[in-house]
């Protein structure tokens, strides 16, 4: 019985990673230089799950973050000839590469996390409720 | 004598009921932590097989009961309630999503639910038994 609380949490875990690199997107939107100092915009980053066979027995399956993976897209150019950061040369000349990020993709990302965080809480309690009520038989 | 009350009150039977219970809501469990996992298939206990097999196993064991009196529950019903309780399937009612998965969140939710119930109404049901056992024992109606 205490695995399905096992598998709930894995599943917790998981949208909370998520929730995580959302907020991280979030947070990187004007982000125009990397940790060096390089004059590169953020990239949006985004967590892809699979499934976790707990080991134990057939059909238990938890889910556990797969990889982060990197948004290889286009980033945004923006037309600012005065900015430290402008593009000298090319096609560019003159715009400001941004992060090219969607806010509204993220907030319904975030907002589809928070909601499969909240129905595996869910579940979890009546994983408990069950538990409990299994309990009683001895009470 | 204790085989005999057990075998004549349901208790058996309610104790197997619970137990798949128990099982289906890993599964489902389960469902539910894998709702964006991609390429993750919807996967279920039939309740249906289950009740077969628990009938047929009620059905033989009255049948035994008749022709030689209480004895154990045999070997072949065990086997075929336990494989009505293993048998995991995938489901595939649902139109794949783009991911490849295909779990209903609603779909999910209401089978918690309706496996929750089945679940109570089998304790509660243990109870009373266990509650009718025990005044039995205790020869008085305040246990």
């Amino acid at each position: 019985m205490f695995t399905s609380l096992d598998v709930s949490t894995s599943a917790l875990v998981a949208q909370r990673a998520r929730l995580n690199t959302i907020s991280g997107n979030i947070a990187n939107m004007t982000t125009l230089t990397n940790e060096k100092g390089e004059a590169k915009p953020y990239q949006e980053r985004f967590v892809v799950f699979k499934t976790d066979d707990m080991g134990q027995e057939k059909g238990l399956t938890g889910v556990q973050v797969d990889r982060i993976e990197i948004d290889q897209g286009e980033p945004l150019y923006r037309y600012q000839p005065d900015h430290p950061l402008a593009i000298k040369d090319g096609k560019w000349k003159d715009h400001v590469a941004y992060p090219n990020i969607n806010m509204n993709e993220q907030f319904v990302d975030a907002l589809e996390a928070s909601r499969a965080y909240e129905a595996n809480l869910g579940v979890m309690e009546v994983t408990k409720g069950i538990s409990r009520q299994t309990l009683s038989l001895l009470a | 004598m204790w085989n005999g009350i057990l075998q004549n009150s349901s208790i058996e039977t309610l104790t197997e009921s619970v137990k798949f219970a128990e099982r289906r809501h890993q599964l489902l469990a389960s469902n539910i932590a894998n709702l964006d996992t991609p390429g993750y298939l919807t996967q279920d206990l039939s309740v249906d097989n289950f009740h077969e097999a628990l009938q047929d196993s009620i059905a033989a064991s009255k049948q035994n009961r008749n022709l030689t009196g209480p004895q154990d529950d045999d070997s072949a019903n065990n086997i075929s309630k336990q494989q009505a309780q293993q048998h995991v399937h995938k489901v595939y009612e649902q139109i794949l999503y783009h991911d490849g998965s295909d779990v209903s969140l609603e779909q999910q939710v209401t089978n918690i639910s309706k496996n929750q119930a089945m679940h109570s109404t089998a304790i509660s049901m243990l109870r009373h038994q266990m509650h009718t056992l025990q005044m039995a024992i205790a020869e008085s109606v305040n246990v």
